[in-house]
């Protein structure tokens, strides 16, 4: 209050018109406002966000963790993005991260997509830990839309970015009633919803935020991750936790968890996996591919669908021990197989 | 005289209170007040001490004017309403030497699952009672889902055969229903209802809104299909003419208040009460 009501020294209260016209004035034009700030990192709070609502995102982590799969309810705090562009994850990040942590952060599976780089940026800036590509080295992974084709360990967390939290939204959208049906797990209109899939399109279509039974108790998100990244949450060696920062919401899959998806005897749920679509880049037949199409550049030829692994980093590394196409598949899913690296075959690209 | 060792449903002092209520309510309300909101403390009296009971594969019709509280009687049947006083007992017909269960004392999940598996109801208006965002067969198919039935071939064959015991087409099955008509809405309920055979099925005002040709192909249906099953039924209507074609025995209902129970046909050809006799005198 006695701050406020001094004058500060170097204002200059006599005529200001001339200084908000200048364009000399930092932050007037575009190209000031989109340079790179180079405010010290000193000036934030480590990770950004205050230790009073640090200490609040640890203590709903901690009551998600206890109750796999339950949403929990935090105060969803504003950060220098959008809400819907990884808020939530990145608010988990945040009041989780510690400075011997190394990050590594990816969108769509790519280290160096748009989203990616930026909350890198962000938290690098706040933070100063160390960033990876490599998922082996890090020990927090945040994502969207994807779970790293590596196995992850027991000592490594995930962080994914939730748009929305809640499965029963596509059947119930009043939040009252749905936080209900969780109560007493009453899943049956999800069931209907499930059935309705099966007899509109012939089978269980649903492409991602493919519903899960978790430790059969809750009806679980996925978050956008392809069906082929849900099974990788069963039973799964890592913490997953997920922050939807728009809902208002963490929700946590603990280490060693049962994970189901939903299916029927008859229409079992299935991974988008296709037997014999492999990388055209490194060869891997197991992983989540990307279809992109290539224009053809011949006058007969009108192009191809290109596929690729959707996880950079994995396939890069393949890509750098020599994994090609024509090398065939090896017989572990792990792209350092020793015996495909001993015999010299790594160093054929 | 009934066989008071062969009933399935019976109520006593089954009371549903909308309002604080005080010492007054019972006084200041009810059929000789003419009101169910009592003056002083503005508490609607919805249904007041309400006894009864009904045997297996009987049909018990509730009858009364709109807002004599036969819908929030069905309601408190169908659980889906707490009561504020009384008791609601079943008894399963099936091993009747069990003793009686009181509905509501059952828990949350206790009482959706004797919802969805023991009751069956069909509503006056179909988007009560189905949700018109589903297909027909799913909405036929819901309680199989909520009964834990995952298979959908199974299902599907079931919600079929339900389909053609009520007259539907069972190539519209995977219609939506508001390609249906009134009528065929009202048969979609009942399949519903019938899906996880009840043994209890309620119907509140079922053939309101419907043309008479339609009314009394969906009474016959339903008649038919209690005479196959045994079920136990509650209907309630304002008509008389659909209590005495369903119903055996007849409460009328008003303010609340049960005000005659008895024989429908002794109700019908000598009402005691003066409200009963205005209701028959002017269906006459």
């Amino acid at each position: 209050m006695i701050r406020m009501m001094e004058p500060a020294p170097e204002m200059d209260t006599t005529d200001t018109t001339d200084s908000m016209d200048s364009p000399e004035e930092p932050g007037d034009t575009l190209a000031q406002l989109l340079a790179p700030s180079d405010a010290p990192a000193s000036l934030y709070n480590f990770g950004y966000i205050d230790e009073d609502s640090k200490r609040e995102i640890r203590r709903r982590l901690l009551k998600a963790v206890a109750i796999p799969g339950h949403q929990v309810p935090f105060a969803s705090r504003d950060l220098p993005i959008a809400r819907g562009w990884g808020t939530g994850g990145l608010q988990i990040t945040m009041a989780i991260i510690m400075p011997e942590d190394t990050l590594k952060v990816i969108d769509q599976g790519d280290d160096d997509s748009v989203n990616a780089v930026n909350l890198r940026r962000l938290i690098t800036k706040t933070t100063g830990v160390a960033t990876t590509f490599d998922t082996e080295a890090a020990s927090i992974v945040q994502t969207r839309h994807r779970i790293p084709e590596e196995p992850m360990r027991p000592d490594q967390i995930l962080v994914l970015q939730v748009p929305m939290s809640d499965p029963l939204r596509w059947v119930e959208p009043a939040i009252e009633k749905a936080t209900e049906m969780h109560g007493e797990a009453d899943y049956g209109t999800m069931w209907v919803y499930m059935y309705e899939s099966v007899v509109r399109s012939g089978d269980l279509k649903i492409a991602t935020q493919y519903p899960v039974m978790v430790e059969d108790r809750y009806l679980m998100d996925t978050t956008p991750i392809p069906r082929h990244d849900v099974t990788k949450l069963h039973q799964a060696e890592m913490l997953s936790l997920f922050g939807a920062g728009r809902e208002k919401r963490v929700y946590a899959v603990p280490p060693y968890t049962r994970v189901v998806p939903l299916e029927f005897e008859d229409f079992r749920f299935k991974t988008e996996h296709r037997p014999g679509q492999a990388c055209e880049r490194c060869g891997a037949e197991w992983t989540f591919l990307t279809r992109s199409w290539v224009t053809g550049t011949g006058a007969t030829t009108s192009g191809h669908w290109l596929y690729q692994c959707s996880d950079s980093n994995y396939c890069n590394q393949r890509y750098a021990r020599g994994y090609r196409p024509q090398d065939g598949i090896p017989d572990t899913a792990a792209f350092d197989a020793p015996a495909k690296m001993e015999d010299g075959e790594g160093d054929a690209g | 005289m009934r066989d008071e060792a062969t009933w399935v449903l019976r109520g006593t002092g089954l009371s549903k209170y909308y309002g604080p209520g005080c010492v007054y309510c019972a006084a200041l309300t009810g059929p000789d007040r003419g009101t169910s909101q009592c003056p002083l403390c503005n508490t609607v009296t919805a249904c007041a001490n309400v006894n009864f009971s009904v045997d297996r594969g009987e049909t018990l019709g509730i009858v009364g004017e709109s807002g004599s509280g036969k819908s929030t009687l069905i309601q408190l049947i169908h659980l889906s309403v707490p009561a504020s006083a009384g008791s609601l007992e079943f008894r399963d017909p099936e091993s009747p030497e069990t003793t009686p269960i009181n509905l509501l004392h059952l828990s949350r999940a206790a009482n959706r699952a004797f919802r969805n598996q023991r009751l069956g109801i069909v509503y006056q208006r179909p988007e009560l009672g189905l949700n018109l965002q589903f297909t027909v067969g799913a909405n036929v198919a819901e309680k199989l889902l909520l009964a834990n039935w995952r298979h959908v071939g199974h299902i599907r064959e079931r919600a079929t055969q339900l389909m053609v015991e009520t007259e539907l087409p069972p190539e519209r099955i995977d219609d939506d229903p508001l390609t249906f008509s009134g009528g065929m809405l009202q048969r979609v309920q009942i399949a519903k209802a019938l899906s996880s055979n009840p043994v209890v099925l309620l119907l509140d005002e079922v053939t309101s809104g419907l043309d008479l040709s339609v009314q009394a192909s969906v009474l016959d249906l339903i008649k038919q299909l209690q005479w196959e099953l045994g079920m136990t039924m509650l209907a309630v209507s304002h008509d008389l003419g659909v209590i005495k074609h369903l119903a055996r025995r007849t409460m009328v209902m008003k303010n609340g208040h049960v005000v005659e129970s008895g024989l429908t046909d002794q109700i019908l050809e000598d009402p005691q009460h003066p409200y009963t006799q205005l209701l028959v005198s002017s269906a006459l």
